[in-house]
């Protein structure tokens, strides 16, 4: 210890001074300590403003089999009959669902409950996302070191860390299978490159096995056993081929696929289903290169050997078509299922399947979406992508491929601007870390330039220019300190827009809506939950309820009734019939309602508050659905002129059918706005036609505060009459 | 491994004629049979003309060919081209000025985020493409084998393409969403 003392402050110093290579490490991982925490605390907006609960209509499903699965445990729950949705059918809950993300946040729980932290499994399934999406931004960093080398990698993991296009799905509270399927997909991705890159089993087996975790996450997995085949073919076109790349496709697609089928939902479909098989044809192609490799290896004649390789080729082909060919014409492998088949012909679903063309998530993107989730990314991929062809290998043309793929995808359907996010933010990391590296190497090379002046080019060798370059130097350097200052402003000005788009747009729990007041002070409506605990507390435990199939998830997780067709949608006729009773005049309605042993019916109105998001305007959408099963409904006689009308000129079926009497029961005495008629609905922005309404088989339970929900009661039939 | 490349179709007559020919000297011999089979079935009493065709050769295009068709299918995609052929918009839109009564063009979507007019997408697109192509300028103009001049050129059309590509679009954004950023 007197020794220590003894020691003068310099030397002690530099007895902590690190050498370049620990100071670089210590740089990275403070950087990646940083951008971990920030990846999890960007995404805290909702929490910090309301309450730590879980957003939209589906991560209540997934919140409900979660807390279902920590009490009744792993075999419960796999083998779960859901009797209380999709009165009276049921549905099989082990059988429907991507298990991925409620063993998860299950494993947490327990783990978190081990080590003695008894939090309640809501807190774990709110802060399920932003743990994961930290996670991912550490498995960008080693993709991206992968790709190209650290500094991409670095910037990969800062970009993703806070990219709108990523956190629109995985804030807090947001508890659906996407927060976990990007860390899923990224990992299986990377370790897919690791494996091609090393040829090394113990790869291709961790990416048999991130590929298992990606199938029990998502449906998007399809994505996956679509683009791995694909790099695979493009891979062996450019001439390629390698054993490293069979020895990592093959361990990959036998152990992926046989591990896959034992998610009961995906079942047989690696080899039964049209979208998986080309993830088949691509692996009999590879035995085929490596027959053909070994032939070429065993036989001396060339002129033999193309004579064999063109017979080769043409029999497997011949043989490959005709097998396709016989396993879809008998029906063993079965056809695209229509969301898939909308992805390559999105004029597919318009025509032909009204639920899927309703979801606003999967219109095509504008360019404002894309502006939104990308900002500057959208200046750098297209750079990136230079840099990529510029240095081709089996990584970056990977990426490539990943990237191209994705933003197709991405044009056609918003949603999928999530899938797309990764790899933007790879490429563009490729950019700025090789202009980066450009800039600096001007900026270091000022020892360096005479000498560098005469072994590089020959228009730069002549001792004239020896002279210019040095007059040139200063001028380079200050250039090149501007440019590096520009690519810091831009970058910042990515910061600033992505936390404001997250603030603003991202952040906002659906089921909790907020305005802005006659001050600027914010106003909170909290009706949903308001009716659904009314549902919970005031009506007998076996009612059932009828509404439209977006709020069956919430009604059951938070209302605890039966509901007759909830946000799963895998019965159409059954929303059509619920369509159909929303759309029909009362007496034909009940009747519906009483076959379907309906209690109460709850909608959701906005006339009072402005809401544009409320059943009058999704009634269309009931029509359409309701009159593609049933043709007594049809959506002309709704409209005026091809209008949709709910003022005093609207067509008499609308102002007389179920969901127009329930939602402006008693509306015709409201004062809604200073200056305006009473009855003047804000939504739509006019007085209604129909004001004096009465219920004859419906008597009104409950309307919230705002008027938001209305619940009804459906009236026992007339004793006497 | 470039001749993996090529599918061999059914040998067809002009090349069964061509591998006859440079076979001749050879001892006849191939291993094919449907040469064999051709051989016997029409050739024996037909006799194909003289022909100087080739086989077309197909060879992989250069990396920056396919980085240009590429970059001309990331416009499309970006200015929202899906888009416009599933929903239709108009190329432009229009209001009617309530004192007046003349129609003015409006370029610009109100009031959606994820809605377009057809000539602000392209226009958009462009803009994104623009700034890409600077960045690679850039890129071009710190390769050292060129000439200062043109060095020099590319690094100013580089420049300030990024900038008027950044300027522009963050200008439509704020147009579009009149409350961006506050």
């Amino acid at each position: 210890m007197a020794a220590v003392a003894n020691m003068p402050v310099s030397d002690l110093l530099k007895s902590f001074k690190l050498k370049t290579k620990q100071q670089e490490l210590l740089i990275r991982v403070s950087i990646l300590c940083l951008v971990y925490i920030l990846a999890f605390i960007t995404r805290l907006f909702s929490v910090l403003r309301y309450e730590s609960m879980i957003h939209e209509f589906d991560p209540y499903f997934n919140y409900r089999t979660t807390l279902y699965l920590t009490q009744n445990g792993f075999y419960d729950f796999w083998n779960w009959f859901d009797y209380e949705s999709w009165y009276p059918l049921g549905r099989i809950v082990g059988g429907t669902l991507y298990p991925g993300l409620m063993v998860t946040a299950a494993l947490i729980y327990r783990i978190l409950h081990f080590l003695r932290f008894a939090v309640h499994i809501r807190e774990v399934c709110v802060l399920t996302a932003p743990f994961f999406a930290s996670n991912t931004t550490l498995v960008a960093y080693f993709f991206g070191k992968e790709i190209w080398d650290t500094g991409a990698g670095l910037v990969a993991a800062i970009l993703i860390a806070v990219c709108p296009g990523y956190i629109s799905r995985s804030v807090a509270g947001s508890y659906d299978n996407e927060g976990v399927a990007i860390f899923a997909l990224l990992f299986t991705f990377y370790l897919f490159v690791k494996a091609v890159n090393t040829g090394s089993l113990a790869w291709s087996l961790a990416s048999a096995f991130g590929y298992f975790y990606m199938v029990s996450a998502w449906g998007g997995y399809v994505f996956i056993i679509n683009l791995i085949p694909l790099y695979v073919l493009v891979l062996l076109i450019t001439g390629r081929y390698s054993m490293r790349l069979y020895v990592a496709y093959n361990c990959m697609y036998v152990l992926g696929m046989l591990l896959a089928m034992q998610i009961r939902f995906v079942g047989f479909q690696h080899v039964q289903s049209g979208e998986h098989m080309a993830a088949m044809g691509v692996f009999f192609l590879m035995q085929v290169f490596y027959f053909l490799d070994w032939v070429k290896h065993m036989l001396s004649d060339t002129k033999l050997f193309q004579a064999f390789l063109r017979i080769t080729v043409t029999c497997a082909v011949a043989v490959g078509t005709i097998a396709l060919g016989l396993g879809m014409l008998s029906g063993y492998i079965s056809p695209w299922t229509g969301r898939f088949y909308s992805l390559l012909d999105p004029t597919y679903a318009k025509d032909h399947i009204p639920i899927i063309a309703s979801v606003s998530e999967h219109q095509p993107t504008a360019w404002s979406s894309f502006m939104f989730d990308f900002h500057i990314l959208l200046f750098l991929f297209p750079a990136g992508l230079y840099f990529c062809f510029k240095r081709l290998s089996d990584a970056t043309i990977f990426i490539v491929m990943y990237g191209l793929t994705s933003m197709y995808f991405a044009g056609v359907m918003v949603r999928l601007i999530l899938v797309a996010t990764p790899a933007v933010c790879l490429i563009s990391a490729i950019a700025v870390s090789a202009t980066v590296k450009n800039l600096t190497v001007l900026l270091r090379s000022k020892n360096k330039g005479v000498q560098t002046g005469s072994t590089k080019g020959s228009s730069s060798s002549k001792a004239s220019s020896k002279a210019l370059l040095d007059q040139s130097q200063p001028f380079q350097k200050n250039g090149a300190i501007a440019l590096l200052f520009g690519a810091f402003y831009l970058l910042s000005k990515y910061a600033t827009h992505c936390t404001w788009v997250t603030s603003e747009a991202y952040s906002s729990p659906s089921i909790v809506l907020a305005a802005r007041g006659a001050h600027g002070s914010r106003v909170i409506f909290d009706d949903y939950r308001e009716a659904y605990f009314w549902l919970r507390q005031n009506t007998p435990p076996d009612a059932k309820v009828m509404s439209w199939w977006d709020y069956g998830y919430q009604i059951t997780a938070m209302g605890n009734r039966t509901v007759i067709v909830d946000n799963n949608t895998w019965n159409n006729t059954h929303i059509a019939t619920v369509g159909r009773a929303m759309s029909s005049y009362e007496d034909e309605a009940i009747e519906i309602m009483r076959s379907l042993d309906v209690d109460y019916v709850l909608v959701v109105f906005g006339g009072v508050t402005g809401y544009s998001s409320d059943d009058i305007n999704k009634f269309l959408w009931m029509v359409r659905i309701g009159g593609g099963v049933f043709p007594v409904i049809k959506e002309p006689d709704y409209l005026v002129n091809g209008e949709y009308r709910v003022d005093k000129g609207a067509a008499p079926k609308m102002l007389n059918c179920l969901m127009y009497k329930l939602c402006y029961y008693r509306f015709g005495e409201m004062l809604t706005e200073y200056g305006k008629p009473p009855g003047y609905d804000r939504a739509r922005g006019v007085e209604i036609g129909n004001k004096d309404i009465k219920l004859e088989h419906l008597e009104e339970a409950f309307t919230t505060s705002n008027w938001i929900v209305r619940i009804y009661k459906v009236k026992p039939p007339n004793n006497r009459w | 491994m470039s001749q993996k490349s090529r599918m061999a179709p059914k040998p067809d007559p002009q090349s069964a004629s061509n591998v006859a020919a440079a076979d001749a000297a050879a001892a006849q011999f191939s291993m094919d049979p449907f040469f064999h089979i051709l051989k016997l079935v029409p050739f024996s009493f037909l006799r194909p003309p003289r022909l100087r065709l080739k086989l077309p050769s197909f060879s992989l295009p250069s990396a920056m060919t396919v980085f240009s068709l590429i970059l001309l299918t990331y416009f499309m995609v970006v200015s929202g081209f899906i888009y416009d052929v599933i929903v239709e918009p108009p190329g432009i839109g229009s209001t009617q000025d309530p004192a007046t009564g003349a129609v003015r063009p409006v370029v610009f979507l109100p009031g959606r985020v994820n809605g377009q007019y057809i000539i602000e997408g392209l226009s958009s697109g462009f803009m994104f493409v623009l700034g890409g192509i600077g960045i690679v300028l850039l890129d071009l103009a710190l390769d050292k084998n060129r000439a200062r001049s043109i060095k020099v050129s590319y690094s100013i059309a580089g420049i300030s393409s990024i900038v008027i590509a950044y300027v522009m679009t963050t200008l439509f954004v704020r147009i579009k969403i009149p409350g961006y950023l506050r």
